[in-house]
Order: C-alpha cells, then sequence, then structure tokens
C-alpha cells in the first residue's frame, strides 16, 4: 500500500491546500534613522502596502545617554512632519523595521528598541549605502545597531528595502 | 512571500526559463566519479535542468554527456555498446563519440560522409575531486572550472555522495541558509551524531533557541551569520556563505570535517542534493570515513543500487513517533539529511510561496530569492554573468567563532571566511 507521504506529496494533491488566507495583515512600521534614509522612506511610502506605515525618528543628535530617563514622545514623525507617539506606534506593531544609512547617526536605534522591548515587538535594521561608505564606517553602523535589532541586513540595492516588506506581506 | 510569477521564475529551470539560462551559466555537478570508474564501463543516464542526458566514458578515458537518444529513431543510447572510443546503438549500430560526433552509420558508405551531418548534443564533462562537472550553457561563455575548496584538496581529505530529493531545487537550497531550524529539527542529533557530537558550539545552540541574525552580501551571493549568546557577553557566530544559485557550507563543528551541499535541479519536482564533507588540514580518519559511508553527519544510506535515500516518501521517513515523544529525534525522523528531505518534500513537488508567511529572520532566504531575481533578470536583458560563476567566488569558507559583541563577523571572521588551501578552519 502506498505510504500517506507518497500519496500526498504529489503535484495533483497539492492543488488541494486549502485556498484560504492563513494569516491576519501583519503592522510593519518602517522608520528612518537619517537624513538619507528618510528619503528611501517616503519613495517606498508611495507603492500599495497592506498595513505598513512609514515614519521618521525625529531626533538624529542628542540621544539619551545611559542611565539617563527620555520622553517616548517626541522620537516620531510621520512623513508629513506630525509628532507620532513612539510608545503608541510601537504598541500597535508586529514588526518594526529601522533603515539606517552607513556611517550615519543611528543613536535613535536604541530609543525605539527599548520601546520595542518593552512591547516584546521584533526589530530588524537595514543598512543602507554601504557601497559609498569604507568598511570602518559600515563597522561601526553594525556596532551601534547590533543591540537593537534582532535582525542586521547590508542591503546592497536600495530596492532590497522593498522587497523584503514584500516577503514579510507588510 | 513571492508573487506566482516570481516563484515560477526561480523554481523553473528548464532550457528557455530565466532561472535555466542562469543556471547554465555555471559548472554545476553532474555524477559522482565514482559513478564511471573504468573506461568502457557502463553508461549513466542523467538528468539535468530537464535535460535527459547519458553520460559515459570511453576507450581513452575521456568522459562525455550528451543526449540520451540515438538520433536515428530515439532509442536510448543507454543500451549502448562502450566500445572503441564510442558508444554504439544497438538498434542500428550509429556510433558516438563523447562530444557526440556520430563516428559511425553502418547502413551508409563511409565515403558519403553522411555520419558527419550527425551530432548529438553535448556538454563537458570534466572531473574535478570526486565529481565530474558540466555546464550547460554557450560553448562562448563557458568559464573556468569550479574551484571549490572541498573539491581541491587531495581526496584523502573529501568525501562526497548524493541523495534524489523529490522536490524542487529551490525549496531544498533554501532548508541550507536557514539556520534557525537546526535547533529545533537538528537538535536531537547535535550530541550524538559522530560528525557533530562534542563541539563547544553545540552548548550554544542548545542553550540559545532565539539566534539574531546578520546577513551580509559578499561577490558571489551572501554570508548569513546567526549569533547566539557566549561567555561574557560574547556572541557565538555561526557564519554561513551562500554562493549563488546553488552553493553553501555549514558552520563547523570543532574538528569535525566541514560540509555542506549543492542543490541541483533535476527537473522542476526532483533536484540532486549534493553532500560533501571535507578536512582542511588532514585526512578523513577510517572511523570518519565509515561514518560518512554509514550516512552519519549530513550524508545518509542507501535504497540498495540506487542513490535514494532509504528513509523515503514511501515508508513515511521511517516516522518514529515514540522517538519524537521522547525527544531522541525532535520530529520522528532520524538523521540530518531525512529530517530535511522530509519536511522540504511534505511542501509537495514545488513550494507554492503565495501562501507563506515569512518572518523577519528569513531574510537570508529573503535576501538570496531577491539576489537570484535581480541576476536572472540582469542576463536575460543585458546578459549579465551572474554572481557565482567567477572561481574566485568560490574562495569561500564557513566559520563558527566566538566574538566581542562589538564586532561585526565580517570583520571579525574576515580572513577565516577566504578558503586558502591547506590553512586549517576557524571553529568552535
Amino acid at each position: 500500500m502506498q505510504s500517506e507521504s507518497a500519496r500526498m506529496t504529489t503535484a495533483e494533491q497539492a492543488r488541494f491546500r486549502i485556498n484560504h488566507p492563513n494569516s491576519k495583515p501583519r503592522s510593519v512600521k518602517v522608520v528612518a534613522l537619517d537624513a538619507r534614509s528618510e528619503a528611501v522612506v517616503k519613495r517606498l511610502a508611495l507603492g500599495q502596502w497592506q498595513n505598513a506605515s512609514f515614519l521618521i525618528a525625529k531626533h538624529f543628535d542628542g540621544a539619551p545617554r545611559s542611565g539617563e530617563g527620555w520622553n517616548m514622545k517626541d522620537w516620531l514623525s510621520d512623513l508629513a512632519g506630525r509628532t507620532k507617539d513612539l510608545v503608541d506606534e510601537v504598541a500597535t506593531a508586529d514588526l518594526v523595521v529601522m533603515i539606517a544609512t552607513a556611517g550615519a547617526n543611528a543613536q535613535a536605534a536604541a530609543v525605539i528598541a527599548e520601546a520595542c522591548n518593552v512591547r516584546k515587538v521584533m526589530t530588524t535594521a537595514l543598512i543602507i549605502g554601504s557601497e559609498s561608505k569604507s568598511d570602518e564606517e559600515l563597522s561601526k553602523s553594525l556596532a551601534s545597531l547590533r543591540p537593537y535589532a534582532s535582525m542586521l541586513v547590508i542591503a546592497g540595492n536600495d530596492d532590497y528595502i522593498e522587497a523584503m516588506l514584500v516577503a514579510l506581506r507588510a | 512571500m513571492l508573487r506566482k510569477e516570481q516563484n515560477d521564475l526561480l523554481t523553473q529551470t528548464a532550457p528557455g526559463t530565466p532561472m535555466g539560462q542562469m543556471f547554465r551559466c555555471y559548472w554545476i555537478p553532474a555524477l559522482l566519479a565514482s559513478e564511471l570508474p573504468e573506461n568502457e564501463c557502463p553508461p549513466v543516464r542523467v538528468k539535468l535542468l530537464s535535460e535527459r542526458l547519458l553520460a559515459f566514458r570511453d576507450s581513452n578515458g575521456k568522459y562525455g554527456l550528451i543526449d540520451e537518444f540515438c538520433a536515428h529513431r530515439g532509442v536510448s543510447l543507454w543500451f549502448g555498446r562502450n566500445e572503441e572510443g564510442g558508444l554504439r546503438c544497438p538498434y542500428h549500430g550509429w556510433k558516438y563519440d563523447v562530444t557526440g560526433q556520430c563516428m559511425d552509420v553502418p547502413s551508409e558508405p563511409v565515403e558519403s560522409g553522411f555520419c558527419q551531418k550527425i551530432k548529438l548534443k553535448s556538454y563537458p564533462l570534466v572531473k574535478r575531486g570526486a565529481v565530474l562537472w558540466t555546464y550547460m550553457g554557450p560553448p562562448d561563455k563557458q568559464p573556468p572550472l569550479p574551484e571549490w575548496e572541498f573539491a581541491m584538496v587531495p581526496e584523502n581529505q573529501t568525501f562526497v555522495s548524493k541523495r534524489l530529493q523529490e522536490s524542487n531545487w529551490l525549496q531544498a537550497m533554501e532548508g541550507g541558509i536557514d539556520s534557525s531550524h537546526v535547533s529545533f529539527l537538528h537538535r536531537g542529533d547535535l550530541h550524538t551524531d559522530p560528525l557533530f557530537k562534542g563541539a563547544k558550539g553545540n552548548e550554544y545552540n542548545l542553550k540559545d533557541m532565539r539566534p539574531h541574525f546578520e546577513v551580509v552580501e559578499q561577490p558571489g551571493g551572501l554570508y548569513i551569520g546567526a549569533r547566539r549568546n557566549a561567555e561574557n557577553g560574547s556572541y557565538y557566530w555561526r557564519i554561513t556563505p551562500w554562493v549563488m544559485p546553488y552553493f553553501t557550507q555549514i558552520p563547523p563543528r570543532a574538528d569535525h570535517p566541514m560540509h555542506g551541499h549543492f542543490w541541483i535541479p533535476i527537473d522542476d519536482e526532483n533536484c540532486w542534493t549534493w553532500t560533501y564533507d571535507f578536512h582542511p588540514v588532514r585526512p578523513l580518519t577510517p572511523r570518519e570515513v565509515e561514518a560518512l559511508k554509514d550516512g552519519a553527519g549530513v550524508h545518509f544510506k542507501y535504497e540498495p543500487g540506487t542513490y535514494r535515500p532509504i528513509a523515503n516518501k514511501d515508508n513515511d521517513y521511517l516516522m518514529d513517533r515514540a522517538a519524537q515523544k521522547a525527544g531522541t529525534t525532535y520530529s520522528g525522523v532520524a538523521g540530518f539529511a531525512s529530517q530535511d528531505a522530509s519536511l522540504q518534500e511534505s511542501m509537495g513537488p514545488i513550494c507554492d510561496r503565495t501562501k507563506e508567511n515569512l518572518v523577519s529572520t528569513d531574510n537570508g532566504i529573503i535576501m538570496a530569492r531577491h539576489r537570484m531575481l535581480r541576476a536572472a533578470k540582469a542576463l536575460v536583458e543585458k546578459g549579465t554573468i551572474p554572481p557565482g560563476v567567477d572561481p574566485e567566488h568560490h574562495r569561500v569558507r564557513s566559520v563558527s567563532i566566538v566574538l566581542p559583541p562589538d564586532q561585526a563577523f565580517k570583520d571579525g571572521a574576515k580572513e577565516a571566511l577566504v578558503s586558502r588551501l591547506g590553512a586549517p578552519q576557524t571553529t568552535v
């Protein structure tokens, strides 16, 4: 008698896989951490997305030193420049994607990651613009983002961000 | 998730398809050299990239890979007589050399030159290491021979096997760059398999079930680094190189041989999983060779007389629910290779990626697909040779290493990620 696995792994049987959504839309917040990545994020936002929103980390300088308290209210803005509450944004996110330019200041990642950690929201960081930066600058960016991202990607081309968001059903 | 047209593009490798065109840019493993062990040995049927071929070794030791079927009446030349510098069809005696050139048509006068007008499609077949490699692309674009380290070390330092996997190549390859499954699917074997056990790295693997990842592009493909917590705030890194479109190397454990895979499409619903083990600086020990032949590590036991694993879909991969419940094996299937094959084949002959839900830790897979889609487009539209063809791209190594928390693996393991013949591996 034919085994269960042999019977069920044919192309014919593959046609019977249930054709019904097997997931609910995920909320993905894409945050630009610096000026160059802001331009990339603004371009991305023009696309068609299921449940992705695009934000900018406003305070590129002066991130709190270790041990200092800070107010999470004013760290983000939407693309129109309106302030968005970081805690609220993270609270409604399934994934936060931070976009950073190699060599640029990525201090805002610490604040965003702290908020994500409180809410147990996964963080991914993508480093763009690596082709025009030195190895040293790239290494600095990696070191500054590593503590704050469970997935860290150096993307050779900006178009990878879009590909990744599509792959994640953003 | 991939759109259907993207999934079709990456999974279809027959002649005339974009991915088929891409695979035809590379030297690919076609047979084990041991399948053609001597001059005038029996020919071997080979299907690669949806083309039916026949491999043979003539009286002078030359290897050939030609169209399987006689140009006369379409008889399979597998029945042919391998004699006097060619393969003769037993139906009417037409004879071919290793280039597919017809040498003799007995029914036609030699003077007519008729046989010169008959030539079967053929591809070069070259021995390097324990593997016979072929290149199935345009002759004028044939690249230099491959320089994968496992095929360049002395033969007593390397062991190669292949197995039939009854699924599309892509779902098999994607398993090879999916480091996070090791802590689940293979966890039962890390402490018991003779080619894995005893490594300090195993402890890091099993203690930290939620690795963090870094994906870095390299000229031939990607480095995918998985980091887990080690002592004093340092990180244990396992760095897997993926070279487009088909090569991976698994990060080493202790002084065990290094190992990895190639995934080569047979057709769109089957592929060859090639598996190599090698040690860069010493011969494999008799005990290691015995274990490898016995299917340990990432190798497997065969059904007698075939390259099909003994645990296969026809016997439900010898599923053992008691072992699953006891935790002896995590899935109930024994052995790394069968564990991978059972799950990858269960996806169906061609995985429907429109239904998948990837998560951020799948970025290695997402990036690999992205790079292949981009390379296939550039090849088809502009004729751009894809990454991984240049032998320089073959000089990669996997690495396992403990690094300080602020050090990027691309820096901390920079030298170790490059293969240099005779240099020891970097391993934990």
